[in-house]
């Protein structure tokens, strides 16, 4: 085998360990993010679990109890509230949940309107001309409850006016380090509130009214929702893409074997090649 | 006086889950204060000065709106933040309470309510806070 060839192999095992390199890095960080983005998940389960458990209970207490946010509508306009990644190279992360939401509304009349969160989600919507009523990029790693409320805040209004009459929110559910799954979740009306423990029931003094209490808990249930939904699908990000960096290192691993194999085969080729030479040359002076 | 368990949750997690034996809070129609064995009860929370009894001293923490339920067996606080009054970030505070007035300037110009509430609501919390990192 000549010279050349050998050449091209060795700055191929370079690149391809630079690739490599750079994968690897990928995991490890997206493995250490994993870690504190479940932990973040962690603590934001009680204050979501409490407030589900608040609402279920005032729900119940009251027969003819009835809001704006508990009665359902003829279903005309729609808001989807989206949260993909801000960033690509973490397998179908993006394209899954992203494809998932606009099946979810392929039978409407009218595209809904978005709140999109991540910079993929952003760039998606507008791309392919829908309503973006809300652009949250780069929100997801940092994002803050606080944040969320100004999020909830413009569901729950556009909610409260009539302009849309469903919210759904759309995220990634984080099954395990290997498994996440797109999934959506309705927040408005609010529909299934559970039957509550019913030990209390109409015992319970509301200060001022039921009405009034549960209208401060739904915005505070959405903005807890929203965030509980953007932690899991962090942590979804950072699962797939963990995945998808520790399968590229290993496909980068093997390439790495296999050339190395074809460079040191043609390596010792050439060498016994040389020898022959010389040999045979030696043999010819003698 | 009788102890009764309280817990004050946080979207950040489980900031206290312990015995009191008095809990003074601002409902959006008046101070209140819980003891044990009191009624069944449930009122929203605004941004204020919270004093809960522990150990027989008392304790101030700053909490922004919420909901408080108590019941039978305990009695529940969900606010979207609450901090200890030595706890408080006073410089955060400060901060926040700048920027909060800018920007309530800037919009009473262009009379954009709906930023103007969030512009107040924050002011309101950067003050509570402030106020309450004194009393530790």
């Amino acid at each position: 085998m000549a010279t050349g060839n050998m050449k091209d192999i060795k700055r191929r095992i370079k690149s391809v360990s630079s690739t490599r390199q750079i994968t690897k890095a990928m995991e490890l960080v997206a493995s250490s993010k994993l870690r504190k983005a479940k932990q973040r998940s962690e603590n934001g389960r009680p204050y979501f679990e409490a407030q589900y458990e608040l609402l279920s209970e005032i729900a119940s207490v009251k027969k003819d109890f009835s809001t704006i946010f508990t009665e359902p509508r003829e279903v005309k306009n729609r808001l989807f509230i989206v949260i993909a990644g801000d960033r690509g190279l973490a397998g179908g992360f993006n394209s899954n949940i992203l494809k998932f939401a606009v099946a979810a509304h392929k039978d409407d009349a009218e595209k809904p309107k978005i709140i999109a969160i991540g910079r993929k989600a952003v760039d998606y919507f507008e791309k392919h001309g829908y309503d973006v009523v809300g652009k949250y990029p780069y929100f997801a790693e940092k994002a803050k409850t606080g944040n969320c409320m100004d999020i909830a805040q413009i569901a729950v209004d556009l909610f409260a006016v009539g302009e849309v009459d469903e919210v759904e929110l759309f995220y990634t559910a984080f099954v395990s380090p290997l498994v996440q799954t797109p999934e959506s979740a309705k927040l408005l009306p609010i529909a299934n509130i559970g039957e509550g423990t019913g030990e209390d029931n109409g015992l319970i003094t509301y200060d001022p009214s039921p009405e009034a209490v549960f209208d401060r808990v739904v915005p505070k249930f959405v903005m807890s929702m929203i965030s509980c939904a953007v932690v899991e699908s962090f942590a979804s990000e950072q699962g797939a893409r963990r995945t998808a960096m520790e399968s590229a290192t290993d496909n980068a691993d093997e390439m790495i074997a296999n050339l190395s194999l074809v460079y040191n085969r043609a390596r010792q080729e050439k060498i016994t090649n040389e020898i022959t030479e010389i040999v045979s040359g030696a043999n010819a002076l003698s | 006086m009788t102890p009764f368990k309280l817990q004050i949750i946080t979207p950040d997690g489980v900031f206290f889950d312990g015995m009191t034996d008095n809990v003074i809070v601002r409902t959006t129609v008046g101070d209140k204060g819980i003891l044990a064995h009191h009624e069944p009860y449930v009122a929203a929370i605004t941004i204020s000065k919270f004093k809960v009894r522990i150990d027989g001293e008392f304790r101030y923490a700053a909490i922004s709106s919420g909901v408080i339920k108590v019941s039978k067996d305990k009695t529940v606080i969900l606010a979207q933040s609450c901090e200890w009054a030595d706890e408080i970030d006073v410089e955060r505070a400060v901060r926040a309470k700048q920027v909060a007035e800018e920007r309530i300037s800037t919009y009473e110009k262009t009379n954009d309510q709906k930023n103007l509430d969030i512009a107040e609501f924050k002011l309101k919390r950067a003050l509570n806070r402030i106020e309450i990192a004194k009393l530790k």
